[in-house]
């Protein structure tokens, strides 16, 4: 009966309260941004490439810098030289649970870029959106 | 791990208890199959010079039939795992070894191996793997930017030693003159501080800013900060 009391109205809560979260989509992590708040954006997004010298050169966002922390200290300099500090930095990688990307940006963070975001679903979801 | 859970269900509970424990006791027994593991997690603290980690999983087939590792897939590209052979006889025992290269990260770091096997390929048992790795050389922030046109006011870049390492700044160098640099020993041995000073603020300007240590001391290592003005 306790149980039952509890369901309920949780239930009802679930599917008519007015803030009640979307079914479809998953929470976006902290820093996370789906691709159409990204594509909203527009100019003032500074893509970043987090995957493979080998996967960026076969394929990447149009614009997109290539950065991931294996050759960091090669391409850093050159992120900081062609970045300016009124874009939002957008990092993607290969796959939803592709960890570079979250990596990248937190190193980003802590070097003292700010305005840095990650492409929730990747390069998969710019792929399949644009 | 897994035989110590199973001594837990032992234990005398009321029914209800016993009904989630019985459950708990059939989703956890799905999960790891017949591979019973060692150990699932392992921790591992780096030393300075440590550029990877490896770590090995070893399993037994505990089961009656003969099971084949059909995959294993790591959370990042920075680790790889490596298996001799992918069936094991009942009774067989095995490893798996990972490999996680470092590439520049510091800090904790949680890496998976995930492994299918055919006696449960929908439930795959998922090995973690946890490294510590010390940072010996703290550079906060590795940038400092200034707006062309702001007042010319240094910027500070803060150096800290890790505790335990032997490691000393030898030097910090600006390759342009416009934005010069000047290093203070904070605390002797464990903390620098770099200022960084432009000349003018009329211009975009970039520096690397290069920290010079002693260690290794057959080939002292080099670390970097920028300084720009956009």
């Amino acid at each position: 009966m306790i149980l039952l009391a509890a369901v309920v109205p949780a239930s009802l809560t679930a599917a008519f309260h007015p803030r009640r979260p979307p079914w479809s989509q998953e929470v976006l992590a902290e820093g996370e941004e789906r691709l159409p708040t990204v594509l909203a954006w527009g100019e003032s997004v500074f893509w970043v490439d987090a995957r493979s010298a080998d996967e960026y050169e076969a394929e990447h966002v149009p614009g997109a810098f290539l950065l991931n922390l294996e050759s960091w200290d090669q391409l850093f300099p050159e992120f900081l030289d062609r970045w300016t500090p009124e874009k939002k930095v957008v990092v993607y990688c290969s796959a939803a649970s592709c960890e570079l990307s979250r990596e990248v940006a937190e190193r980003l963070r802590k070097s003292g870029i700010s305005s840095v975001f990650v492409l929730k679903g990747g390069w998969e979801a710019w792929k399949a959106g644009k | 791990m897994l035989f110590s859970s199973h001594r837990v269900f032992r234990t005398k509970r009321s029914s209800p208890m016993k009904l989630l424990l019985i459950l708990f006791c059939w989703f956890t027994g799905s999960a790891f199959g017949q591979l019973a593991w060692d150990t699932t997690e392992q921790t591992f603290d780096s030393k300075p010079q440590d550029k990877e980690v490896l770590a090995k999983y070893k399993f037994t087939n505990t089961g009656t039939k003969p099971i084949k590792i059909q995959n294993v897939r790591t959370s990042c590209g920075c680790t790889t795992a490596a298996l001799s052979k992918t069936d094991y006889a009942p009774g067989e025992s095995g490893e798996i070894e990972a490999k996680f290269t470092f590439s520049g990260r510091t800090g904790k770091q949680e890496k998976a191996i995930v492994v299918a096997t055919s006696a449960n390929p929908e439930q795959p048992t998922i090995l973690k793997l946890h490294v510590n790795i010390e940072e010996t050389v703290k550079i906060d922030p590795e940038v400092v930017l200034w707006r062309v046109g702001e007042q010319p006011d240094p910027k500070a870049i803060h150096i800290a030693i890790a505790a335990d390492a032997s490691v000393k700044i030898v030097s910090v160098t600006s390759d342009n003159p416009a934005l010069k640099v000047k290093l203070t020993e904070v605390k002797p041995g464990r903390e620098y501080e770099a200022q960084i000073t432009p000349e003018s603020m009329a211009q975009p300007a970039a520096a690397t800013l290069m920290i010079q240590t002693d260690y290794p001391p057959d080939n002292p290592e080099m670390k970097y900060a920028y300084a720009r003005i956009k």
